[in-house]
């Protein structure tokens, strides 16, 4: 009876088989060479690096792969499979929900619906006037009054932001607050407090980093000097009083989307890192203190496996910097944490389309190794995710979590020839950039001389050029082209939050104590003067109901605001 | 250019954020694309109120200015600033906006005077033909006469 043969009686091939040789002999038959299949167009990723048509060991070789130097294993020093040991396998990533509009009444219940689905955490979208640290009285908040995001003027709307949800009941609950970080801290303190809940029950976690403000997100009010020591309150305080609690995530996201790309994009918020520890260290922290304190937020949406190698990356570089350049010694201050929200590229015609795009996005962040998973809603480039997109999105993370094995086993990808090439080669391109960075002086010369905006402007235009010209394919956008359609079933504010909104800030300030008010301000003034830490001052002028503004006031008094840039 | 030069002058752009969205990436790479495509382009920079919008494209002579608003607060910054210049007796400045503008506002932005909304996925050749056609350049003279 014929039968095939098993796969270890075939003889291995001599140990002096040159791989390499192979693989460029290969490579020349199958493409280059004149009988060679001609390429339907030039393969390059979004951050320059051209991708061949096959990777081999001849790869690793070149890369100088060495395993337990370059890997080692998840939770171990330099933490490139992954920043804990169990990873998915002990604790799956936690299924997050962004969410915030209208007013604390409207989105309380959105929350509840969020929650209902399976949400495991939930960052609250703040509008922009309570981003920009205005009121909603205020004139500059016309029109803005829980638009992007929900209205919160004070502690009283925290508190029915979360009726009925406790702080514990959730792995996490939080917001960004960039440029308001030791307010919202403040805020979430307080509303622990009136829940009858000790700070170590729940954790808070906040992006509070607003230094990438200045070139991507611009929410900025303060210059960025003071913002980033106010930001550092924020970690302060936590690294004394709530050390379970994440109060800063520096963000690579609003980088990339700008233009940067991800790895210079990472190379700046890597620089911020640096500025945000050194004001701590300066303090008398000690790394081992704050370095776990901070987490990261990776992004990458154009490139699959680019994504991959830049979480991986991430991960290794954090641990080097940490350990080597800042004299860590504990394995959580050399562990990046990693945060991350899920996007694929998502375009304006044909919406539903974007449920897979954002499910490629983001499995590319579940096999990456991140901790925390947001994933946008389909329809998040034209408005708010309404209930229903909301709900694909944590149904999408509940299927990567749960179903097809993806998360079954840590870093499937490892030792892939094309994702440790890449890994390599994402490095090298952060620590260029890195290195750039550190000789134009760090974080602050990147906003101040326009090298933060330049790479982003020039990174953007190129996109733009890559799409206009097909080089980039986007079906329904340049391949199949379709018009854009924000359909009418994008979702809409209730029209009468903000008269809500109105009403209760006016009777927020007509109840409270105002001269104890006064006095909590008088508070935060003397310690912004005095160069203390703000937190215990904005503490108390939180829970005497002191509105946002009011509080923001105060630092714009005393700090100056940032004139934006009006280079294109 | 002289002032007396009998020739066309060249289409004058102001790109404009007002309100307090920070998203301006789009305004910049447009901003580029016109200044590519021949014309003047002035940016006012991030959150500026309608009222400062007005009174740069005024003392900039625009012919147009370019609205970028991701916010949803659309609805009523744009036909503020529509009203303002018209006040101003600015109703030679053209408005047109691009950035996350729901379908269904457009007719009613239209009405209210915008010339014309693009959203994303329009390419910096759309807005340049769109400008190109629509816009009479005003002679110069003729430009400092309707101040």
């Amino acid at each position: 009876m014929n039968v095939i043969k098993r796969p270890d009686s075939f003889a291995p091939t001599s140990s002096g088989a040159d791989v390499a040789a192979e693989s460029a002999r290969w490579i020349e038959q199958a493409f280059r060479s004149a009988a060679g299949h001609p390429e339907r167009r030039r393969f390059v990723t979004d951050v320059g690096i051209a991708v061949e048509p096959l990777y081999t060991p001849a790869d690793l070789d070149r890369i100088g792969f060495d395993y337990l130097r370059d890997l080692g294993f998840p939770g171990e020093y330099p933490f490139t499979r992954g920043d804990r040991p169990g990873m998915n396998r002990t604790d799956p990533f936690v299924v997050s929900a962004y969410s915030g509009f209208g007013d604390a009444e409207a989105c309380n219940k959105r929350f509840r619906q969020v929650i209902e689905v399976g949400a495991e955490q939930i960052l609250v979208a703040l509008d922009l006037p309570t981003q920009c640290g205005y009121d909603s009285d205020h004139e500059m908040s016309t029109g803005e009054i829980g638009q992007v995001g929900v209205a919160i003027d004070s502690l009283a709307d925290m508190e029915l932001l979360f009726e009925g949800i406790p702080a514990d009941s959730l792995k996490r609950i939080g917001t960004l607050g960039n440029s308001i970080g030791p307010i919202v801290l403040a805020l979430y303190a307080m509303l622990g407090e009136k829940q009858g809940i000790a700070w170590d029950r729940y954790t808070v976690n906040l992006q509070n980093d607003p230094l990438k403000e200045y070139i991507a997100r611009g929410t900025q009010i303060l210059p960025p000097g003071p913002a980033a020591k106010l930001a550092t309150d924020a970690v302060a305080w936590c690294a004394e009083h709530a050390p379970n609690w994440s109060p800063m995530t520096v963000c690579v996201n609003h980088i990339n989307a700008g233009g940067a790309g991800s790895s210079m994009g990472t190379a700046i918020a890597l620089a911020n890192v640096r500025h945000y520890l050194e004001l701590l260290l300066a303090r008398g922290y000690t790394i081992d203190q704050v370095a776990p304190l901070l987490h990261m937020f990776p992004d990458e949406r154009h490139d699959f496996f680019v994504s991959i190698a830049n979480l991986r990356a991430l991960r290794r570089i954090w641990a080097r910097m940490m350990k080597e350049t800042y004299g860590a010694t504990v394995p959580e201050a050399m562990a990046c944490k990693m945060t991350v929200y899920g996007h694929g590229q998502e375009a304006l015609a044909e919406p539903l389309n974007n449920i897979p795009r954002t499910a490629f996005g983001t499995l590319a962040y579940v096999l990456g190794g991140a901790s925390y998973i947001y994933l946008a809603g389909y329809d998040e480039a034209v408005s708010t995710p309404n209930e229903n997109s909301a709900r694909v999105a944590l149904r999408t993370l509940q299927i990567l979590a749960h179903e097809h094995g993806f998360s079954d086993t840590i870093d499937p990808l490892g030792g892939s020839y094309y994702v440790e090439t890449l890994t390599s080669q994402v490095e090298k391109q952060i620590l260029d950039g890195m290195a750039q960075i550190e000789r134009i002086g760090g974080a602050l010369p990147v906003i101040a001389t326009g090298f933060g905006r330049r790479v982003m402007t020039e990174g953007a235009v190129r996109r733009q050029r890559a799409i206009d010209s097909g080089e980039r394919p986007w079906v329904t956008v340049n391949k199949w082209p379709q018009k854009p359609n924000v359909p009418n079933t994008a979702f809409r504010g209730d029209a009468t939050a903000a008269q809500r909104q109105l009403a209760r800030l006016a009777s927020v300030k007509a109840e409270r104590d105002g001269k104890r008010v006064s006095a909590m301000l008088s508070e935060v003034d003397r310690a912004c003067a005095e160069d203390r830490n703000v937190v215990p001052s904005v503490l108390e002028a939180v829970r005497a109901y002191a509105t946002v503004g009011e509080i923001v006031d105060i630092w714009r008094r005393r700090f100056g605001t940032f004139m934006p840039s009006t280079d294109f | 250019m002289p002032p007396s030069s009998p020739q066309r002058r060249r289409t004058r752009v102001l790109i404009a954020k007002v309100g307090l969205d920070g998203h301006d990436v789009g305004a910049r790479v447009v901003a580029r694309g016109l200044l590519d495509a021949g014309m003047e382009v002035i940016y006012t920079g991030l959150r500026r109120t309608t009222e400062e919008v007005v009174r740069a494209a005024i003392e900039e002579d625009v012919d147009w200015i370019g609205v970028s608003i991701l916010s949803g607060a659309h609805q009523v910054l744009l036909p503020k600033l529509r009203r303002l210049l018209d006040e101003a007796g600015a109703d030679d400045i053209r408005i047109i906006a691009g950035g996350v503008i729901p379908q269904e506002d457009i007719p009613d932005l239209e009405a209210k005077g915008i010339a014309q909304v693009f959203l994303s996925g329009t390419s910096i050749a759309e807005i340049v033909a769109f400008i190109n056609n629509e816009a009479q350049p005003r002679p110069e003279a003729e430009a400092k006469g309707a101040q």
